[in-house]
């Protein structure tokens, strides 16, 4: 494209601000990409002549698969509320209400189908591990045993406790207890009590002492009308 | 083969064909009856804690679930925790040193992890193995819980279970693997005879015989307060730990007749 001139032969410049894009590097990235989408495509395509699933090649850079040492806590969520858009997750594809694993970008929506979930291939690649588990030698293991026997030997030591102590113990909590529901319920005689006079306050501020229902109503309805008597202003 | 899998997918899939076969010469997939299995591996504690565990896992997974032993229970026959662990065992198939370490160095300290080798011996060691490794154990007279089929939990002891390991035809809802008689293989010269950890059961049986009449005689009372119970009996209503390792030497005859 010939090069745009001003009237006085000098090159625009307001528009010199713009980004410039380097157009080789895009194009070049697009190929890169384009050829990576084709490839997965034919892999896509050979996995399911051969009636397997496709998994993400592993990049050799996986990590083995380890056991999981703590509990799957599902229960950790009952009682919970969470605030979802209307469209938020179609089926099982992105964030709904449920577990969601944000490695695989999937929801599930009840324990089992969230621990298969966690167990399978898909997640495991998502999250670079290749599936694979350590085998352990036998020193491993009779150091894992020495661990636990050590473990169990520590928490045995810690809470050495006679009946007496533990009864006294649970003598205690109920005694806590008991003084928890005492305060509990002077807190609410008390409520009440404050309810009762707050009453008692409303009829005092009339300026009288404590006004009998409807007698004054009559009264307060002329007053409110501008009519403060009939006659006189002696009452 | 350098890794296990983590999940059990490829060795129920491969049926034997690539799999490594135990010593017994059984494929390891197919030892568990097919409704046991797929009960296991249907089971949430076989997805959630099962998965991914290696030799040293396991011990960490017995000394922190199972507390009692058993196959399936209940009336949706639910694999126990134990059955799951060992299909997992099997599924790892361990090396021979490691299965001594569960049963002698791991067995001292944890009794259900030496249940759990024990079974697996049984299942898939031959059957000399099986009386050499498991025999010595029929002096370990720790407790153990037992579930039923029913659901109800019941007091045994490690021997005993050894011993439902080395006569019986089905535990913990498994068929085991038909052995040879203990007989058979000593007359083939394979096998000592066995020593009990008693003593000698002729002698011991003669000389109870003396101590009865011997006790008609002159002892009465001591016999009166229910003394005459065999040595075996009085340590299992003992402290079951203890009484294990403290009596693990056989009893004199003195021991008994006090």
């Amino acid at each position: 494209m010939a090069e745009k001139k001003g009237a006085y032969d000098v090159a625009a410049s307001d528009t010199d601000f713009r980004k410039k894009y380097d157009r080789a590097e895009y194009a070049e990235k697009a190929q890169k990409r384009e050829a990576e989408e084709k490839e997965e495509r034919k892999l896509r395509y050979e996995a399911k002549l051969a009636g397997k699933k496709y998994y993400k090649p592993m990049t050799g850079e996986e990590e083995f698969t380890q056991a999981r040492h703590n509990i799957i806590d599902v229960s950790s969520k009952v009682g919970k509320i969470e605030l979802m858009g209307a469209g938020a997750a179609t089926g099982k594809k992105g964030k709904g209400a449920g577990n969601y694993c944000a490695d695989c970008d999937l929801t599930f929506k009840d324990n089992m189908q969230w621990v298969e979930h966690i167990n399978s291939m898909q997640h495991l690649r998502a999250v670079g591990q290749s599936g694979e588990v350590k085998r352990a030698t036998t020193e491993e293991v009779m150091q894992r045993i020495d661990e636990l026997w050590e473990k169990k030997e520590e928490e045995k030591r810690g809470n050495v406790m006679s009946v007496a102590e533990r009864l006294e113990i649970r003598a205690e909590e109920d005694e806590k207890a008991r003084e928890e529901r005492r305060m509990k319920r002077q807190k609410m005689m008390e409520r009440k009590r404050e309810e009762k006079g707050k009453d008692v306050k409303i009829k005092k501020e009339y300026g009288e002492d404590v006004r009998v229902e409807g007698e004054h109503d009559e009264d307060d309805m002329m007053a409110s009308m501008g009519i403060t008597g009939f006659g006189t202003s002696k009452k | 083969m350098a890794n296990h899998r983590a999940d059990e997918k490829r060795f129920l899939d491969d049926r034997g064909t690539h799999s490594i076969t135990t010593p017994n010469g059984l494929n390891p997939a197919t030892i568990m009856e097919k409704p046991v299995r797929e009960r296991i591996i249907e089971c949430f504690y076989w997805k959630a804690y099962c998965f991914a565990l290696n030799e040293c896992d396991i011990v960490t997974r017995v000394v922190e679930d199972v507390n009692f032993i058993g196959g399936t229970i209940g009336d949706s026959q639910a694999p126990s925790p134990f059955l799951c662990l060992v299909f997992k065992l099997l599924q790892l198939s361990p090396s021979h040193d490691i299965i001594l370490s569960y049963l002698n160095y791991g067995g001292e300290k944890f009794k259900y992890l030496r249940a759990l080798a024990c079974f697996y011996v049984r299942l898939t060691y031959r059957a000399k193995d099986v009386y050499e490794l498991l025999e010595p154990f029929l002096g370990d007279w720790r407790k153990l819980r037992r579930k039923g089929r029913d659901g109800g939990s019941r007091l045994t002891f490690l021997d005993e279970f050894v011993d439902g390991l080395l006569t019986k035809e089905r535990m913990c809802s498994t068929a085991l693997v038909k052995m040879v008689n203990r007989v058979v293989l000593e007359d083939l010269d394979q096998l000592e005879p066995r020593v009990s950890s008693l003593g000698d059961i002729e002698a011991l049986l003669e000389e109870s015989d003396g101590e009865i009449e011997e006790g008609e005689n002159g002892r009465g009372e001591e016999r009166g307060d229910g003394s005459e119970s065999t040595p075996e009996v009085t340590e299992k209503n003992g402290d079951g730990r203890n009484g294990w390792s403290r009596n693990s030497k056989a009893p004199t005859p003195e021991a008994i007749e006090e």
